[in-house]
């Protein structure tokens, strides 16, 4: 059998993010910085390196040297993160909205399946918002109901590591750290381009309440 | 006992009881109007104390006492407020307890009586609803101010309520225990409620207090966080709107890639079985055993047109057939002529014959067993060779010996 290490390792070199709600055994391992000091070692040997998110809380692994190779695989990665952050902005909002608390979806935020339904459709505006996620590349729904475009919505989601689906008999989707590492992607944007996206935000909605 | 005290406090009591609906109403919804009760109940209610009316021509309300007495009971923290005036509170204490004093001194022992009484009802008070507040605060924690949905209303309900508990520090900090102590001399009574009973509370309740404001603080980092994040996304969606042909830059062509984009691509793929490993073989054969079906992949057969076949080809493919057949006819014959026994592979090796060893092997054997069982009785055949190593029964040929019987 394989110790903890040798599991930590594997899920890591599988290009997996790990965190509390994706695996909570290995998140702990990972949080004990002689654990990270004894896996770094089997990491450089492939030219890789344990990354973590700003507040530590996500794991993956990046690469130690980067050649001609490795920026050519960044590059595309970048390519697709970049492509499907407009899809996932909107979707966390939608879900943001639907849900009625104000509160945004990140890592360990349960969203019941059939509860999100029902409310998308009782209200034509959100099952109008779904429509138009689901038709992004990203999820590429092509479904005409709401039932169809919120479950492929999902499955998409699941697919890319961003929901967790704990039980699978149950319709209850748990948010995995790679929301949090989504938010970062924008915040780096957000820093990087200077756009002061939270200032923009602010002020819209000063003026819509004024209105 | 006061007759008359007691008689009319039944009576409100009772009053109470009787018209529960219209004052329950009253609480839940906030006022009744005087449509919905008849205006006996009406007078008598006001006449009690307990309902009012604010404004002219307004809504009957339920007066503040009785209300405190509901929400106190029910344990009701909707819109519930204390307002602990500590200044005025002591204030009183020390009167009353100087009255006492004062009452003890000229031996005036029934009145001293009543002054402690009161007084006993004063410090009681005071340290109840100092708890109570507490308690308020933390329950609109636990539920992290639930009554209000958006995070903005939740932030400023944390910054009232953080205001709340310094008001409260600030006031406990009016409590003076020099002054209380040497109000209270050395009677017992006076030292248990004025010290030990307030000092106790007074503990409870700062301890408590840094607590609120510990998790008030938390709460707040949290719905900044929070609002922080709403914002981003709103803020994504509404440039991207604005600015339709927004790209960022890529990064990964900076000389310094950012550490949040610098994510090794997948190494490990799933291990193949090795079907020679023998401590595995169990576990293989159950995996094979699950198989129910075998779908292999069918090349799909591509049908080639009909074509015309020429019978020179397959005249050459017969000529290469018979000639490995006339070779093994001559070798029979070798062995008539000559009647000598010679091996099969010896008599390939003689006449340098180019057909591969096995093949001429077999066509030896199959020429053998084509023969007449007459004819067959003319020659004897053995094969040499041993049986395998490892699969019994099977048994390998190395050689024919032919010769005439």
């Amino acid at each position: 059998m394989m110790n903890q290490q040798g599991r930590v390792l594997t899920q890591l070199l599988q290009g997996q993010f790990i965190c509390q709600i994706s695996d909570e055994e290995a998140w702990r391992y990972l949080k004990n910085s002689a654990n990270r000091d004894a896996l770094e070692p089997h990491l450089n040997l492939l030219n890789r390196t344990l990354t973590s998110t700003a507040d530590g809380d996500v794991f993956f692994v990046g690469y130690t040297a980067l050649g001609e190779d490795e920026r050519k695989i960044l590059g595309q990665q970048f390519q697709e993160v970049s492509s499907s952050l407009r899809p996932l902005v909107d979707w966390l909002l939608l879900v943001q909205q639907a849900q009625g608390s104000d509160v945004p979806v990140t890592m360990g935020t349960p969203i019941r399946l059939t509860e999100l339904q029902t409310i998308i459709e009782d209200t034509p505006a959100f099952a109008e918002q779904l429509e138009k996620i689901s038709r992004y590349r990203l999820f590429g729904s092509t479904s005409t109901q709401v039932d169809g475009q919120i479950k492929q919505v999902f499955k998409r989601l699941t697919d890319l590591g961003y929901l967790l689906k704990p039980n699978p008999e149950k319709q209850i989707f748990i948010a995995t750290g790679k929301i949090d590492y989504l938010y970062e992607v924008l915040r780096f944007i957000d820093e990087t381009e200077s756009l002061s996206l939270a200032e923009q935000a602010q002020m819209a909605s000063e003026q819509g309440s004024l209105l | 006992m006061n007759q008359n005290l007691f008689q009319s406090g039944v009576k409100l009591l009772n009053a109470l009881s009787r018209h529960s609906e219209v004052i329950m109403r009253a609480y839940l919804v906030g006022s009744v109007s005087a449509s919905d009760i008849s205006p006996k109940v009406l007078d008598q209610l006001l006449q009690l104390g307990v309902l009012w009316r604010p404004e002219q021509d307004g809504d009957y309300r339920l007066k503040g006492a009785v209300r405190n007495l509901l929400e106190g009971s029910l344990q009701d923290e909707r819109n519930r407020q204390i307002d602990t005036n500590m200044a005025s509170a002591l204030a009183a204490i020390k009167t009353l307890a100087q009255h006492y004093k004062e009452a003890l001194h000229y031996g005036r022992f029934a009145e001293s009586q009543g002054h402690l009484n009161d007084l006993r009802e004063h410090v009681y008070a005071l340290t109840e609803s100092l708890a109570n507040h507490v308690r308020l605060l933390f329950s609109r924690i636990n539920n992290e101010f639930g009554y209000v949905s958006s995070v903005d209303a939740k932030i400023r309900e944390n910054q009232l309520a953080q205001s709340q508990v310094t008001d409260l520090l600030n006031q406990i900090e009016l409590i003076r225990f020099d002054e209380l102590s040497e109000l209270a001399g050395n009677n017992r009574d006076l030292r248990h409620l004025l010290v030990v009973a307030l000092q106790q509370s007074f503990t409870r309740v700062t301890k408590e207090q840094s607590a609120v404001q510990a998790r008030l603080l938390e709460l707040l980092g949290r719905f900044r966080e929070f609002r922080g994040k709403t914002r981003l996304l709103k803020g994504f969606v509404l440039h991207s709107d604005q600015h339709p042909d927004f790209v960022p830059k890529d990064y990964t062509r900076f000389s310094q890639i950012p550490m949040l984009f610098n994510q090794a691509e997948p190494l490990l793929r799933a291990a193949a079985v090795d079907p020679n490993n023998v401590e595995q073989e169990a576990e293989l054969q159950h995996l094979v055993g699950q198989i129910r079906t075998i779908n292999r992949q069918r090349k799909h057969e591509q049908h080639s047109a009909a074509k015309s076949i020429s019978i020179e080809v397959l005249a050459a493919v017969e000529m290469d057939d018979s000639r490995l057949r006339e070779a093994v006819e001559q070798y029979f014959c070798h062995v008539i002529d000559s009647g000598e026994n010679i091996t099969a592979l010896q008599y390939h090796q003689w006449r340098a014959l180019d057909f591969d060893t096995e093949a001429w092997l077999y066509q030896v054997i199959g020429g053998y067993q084509s023969l007449d069982t007459e004819e067959q009785r003319f020659f004897a055949i053995e094969a040499t060779g041993e049986p395998h190593p490892v699969y019994s029964g099977n048994y390998l040929i190395h050689d024919v010996i032919l010769g005439l019987r």
